[in-house]
């Protein structure tokens, strides 16, 4: 009696898991087939596979080139992509260098006002984004200002002209903001980190008469790469993902990273029935998401607990 | 010689991280509660206005209050089904159920697709104009000719539900799986041979062994419903409704729209002051806690 109760119960959650599994893989497979048909074939036949795969030839193959080829071309997704590389590429080498700087000294070195400047790097993780964006938005008006002035006589020795120095709009005001709100993350992390290695190698290294520099690049950094690796892909998904920052310091289409362009296109009410296209910029988007993942599932999952910090 | 090099080393490393930090971070944040203090549209001369953007906010029939409802519906409806969602599955994952793997790995997944991404997915999913994942499956199965316009501003906050517990579920589960590991089993031998029914085990050794996990879960879940933005901005073209709008969206129209750049500032130091509220509560509670041990 109890055992077939027990049969029961385990075949419900068995159900159970197995709804909730086809409520979050059914989605996105949808997305991903239906990336390959036309409108009209959507609108005739919602939910039958898409043509290449029921009657494979040159016509319907056709039909998913030239979704992919709208968005990858005609609505740019090719210069958003490269716009999120460049960005969050630089952004990462600039997060990983100076993070562990700091992350080291913090966490190696005694000296005055050690433990002040830790708990500034700490507080930063209670700052929420929506707090610095709107002084930051004039502040930058305000620094562009004063590095043109600063840079003028510089640019006019070297007739290059009035050189206009600007945050606003540029790649490079996002990465600045991008680095800089990534670092209390990434510094608290990587001084934990940091702490656990042993003095010994250090200390050898001294002997042999190397420099604190060398210690650093040479020693240090390699042993802490499973430290970097972890902040690494946290800083990846929340950069590679963020929205705001790059809606309010970005407005130039050619600038657009990626979450920036998938967002206008939806919401441009020209594209709001061309669902080839839509379905086929969300498959781009959310590709490279999907391949970090496969890769790297085992140290996300592992690392939640500090990524969960990143929010 | 040695430790005046090692003082320049200190401050080359420290120098650089901690002025960008200082710059782009400490600065604007301080610089925060000085704006919400001003009236100033952005271009002419700021008049110091004491506290008044915080009374008008406070007031009888601001817009502020509703929005903040919104970001309260966006905590606590999808919050409550996303924890007892994610402990029913960590639970039942935890038992080595045959494929725990496979259903971690795919329950996690759209935890880290963009929020954009996943806005457009559901806009998709509700579509009423032909391509619609609901209206189509309502069309087959029911043969329901009128689309349903289920993204409509009136309830959209409703319609956000599914997508935030569809998109938010996994990463709990993940969270309060590794915490239910960390306990040990011979807790659960111990009290299996005093008699205790799995239920049993569940309340009185999974869930007090877990509480800081737990309280850890509703701090996030709370800290993401009070800063919730893009998928709202996204479903709602740019232009969030007065059923719609959320802290942060009603702050960004203020001050990029409406250029009231004071009282959109003031609304960001309130949902900073939220956040801090969180956090030292669940602070208090985790102390609390631990010394009942």
């Amino acid at each position: 009696m109890t055992d077939a109760l027990h049969r029961i119960g385990s075949g419900f959650k068995y159900a159970l898991l197995v709804a909730y599994l086809a409520a979050v893989v059914l989605p996105m497979l949808w997305v991903v087939y239906t990336s390959a048909k036309s409108t009209q074939e959507i609108y005739q036949n919602p939910f039958g596979l898409p043509k290449v795969i029921t009657a494979p030839n040159r016509q319907s193959a056709q039909t998913l080139a030239k979704n992919y080829n709208k968005a990858w071309i005609g609505s740019h997704f090719s210069r958003y992509f490269l716009n999120s590389l460049k960005v969050v590429g630089i952004s990462l080498a600039l997060i990983l260098l100076f993070g562990s700087m700091a992350a080291y000294v913090l966490a190696r070195f005694e000296f005055f006002g050690r433990g002040f400047i830790s708990t500034l790097f700490l507080s930063g993780l209670l700052i929420p984004m929506q707090l610095i964006l709107i002084p930051l938005f004039f502040q930058y008006s305000d620094m562009s200002e004063w590095l043109t002035k600063a840079f003028s006589p510089v640019t006019q020795s070297l007739h290059l002209g009035r050189a206009v120095f600007s945050l606003h709009d540029t790649h490079a005001g996002l990465i600045l903001i991008y680095v800089a709100a990534s670092l209390p993350f990434t510094v608290f992390v990587l001084t934990a980190f940091f702490r656990t290695l042993p003095n010994e190698v250090r200390e050898a290294a001294m002997l042999d008469g190397a420099s604190e520099y060398r210690i650093f690049f040479s020693v240090m950094m390699p042993l802490g790469k499973p430290g970097l690796v972890t902040v690494a892909i946290f800083n990846f998904l929340g950069l590679w993902n963020e929205y705001l920052f790059g809606l309010v310091f970005l407005n130039s289409d050619e600038l657009k990273t990626l979450p920036l362009g998938l967002a206008s296109i939806s919401m441009q009410a020209q594209y709001k029935s061309d669902f080839g296209l839509l379905f086929a910029g969300l498959v781009i988007a959310m590709l490279p998401t999907l391949l970090v993942y496969i890769f790297l599932q085992e140290r996300l999952t592992r690392g939640i607990t500090v990524g969960a910090l990143k929010g | 010689m040695r430790r005046r090099d090692q003082k320049l080393f200190i401050a080359t490393f420290l120098g650089p991280p901690l002025a960008l930090y200082a710059v782009f971070v400490l600065i604007p944040a301080f610089n925060a509660f000085r704006y919400s203090l001003l009236r100033w549209d952005g271009l002419g001369k700021p008049t110091w206005i004491g506290l008044a953007n915080f009374q008008k906010i406070l007031a009888r029939g601001s817009d502020f209050l509703p929005a903040l409802y919104h970001n309260a519906f966006l905590t606590v409806v999808p919050g409550s089904i996303i924890l007892v969602l994610a402990l029913f599955f960590a639970y039942v994952i935890h038992q080595r159920i045959k494929g725990a793997r496979l259903f971690r790995i795919a329950f996690f997944f759209p935890n880290i697709i963009s929020s954009v991404a996943i806005a457009l997915l559901w806009i998709l999913i509700y579509s009423p104009g032909g391509a619609g994942l609901l209206n189509n499956l309502l069309k087959s199965w029911f043969h329901r000719t009128q689309p349903i316009a289920f993204a409509e501003s009136s309830h959209l906050l409703w319609a956000l539900v599914p997508m935030i517990v569809w998109s938010a579920t996994g990463f709990y589960l993940v969270l309060f799986l590794a915490a239910m590991e960390n306990i040990p089993e011979s807790f659960y031998e111990a009290a299996r041979l005093d008699g205790a029914s799995s239920a049993g085990l569940f309340r009185h050794i999974t869930l007090p062994l877990m509480w800081d996990v737990l309280t850890t879960g509703i701090i996030f879940l709370i800290i993401g419903g009070l800063k919730f933005f893009d998928a709202i901005w996204v479903m709602e073209n740019g232009r969030p409704s007065p059923n719609t709008h959320t802290m942060s969206t009603l702050m960004y129209s203020k001050v990029f729209e409406e250029y009231n750049i004071g009282y959109g500032t003031a609304i960001a130091v309130l949902l900073f002051l939220l956040v801090l509220l969180a956090t030292l509560i669940s602070r208090r509670l985790l102390t609390r806690e631990r010394l009942e041990y």
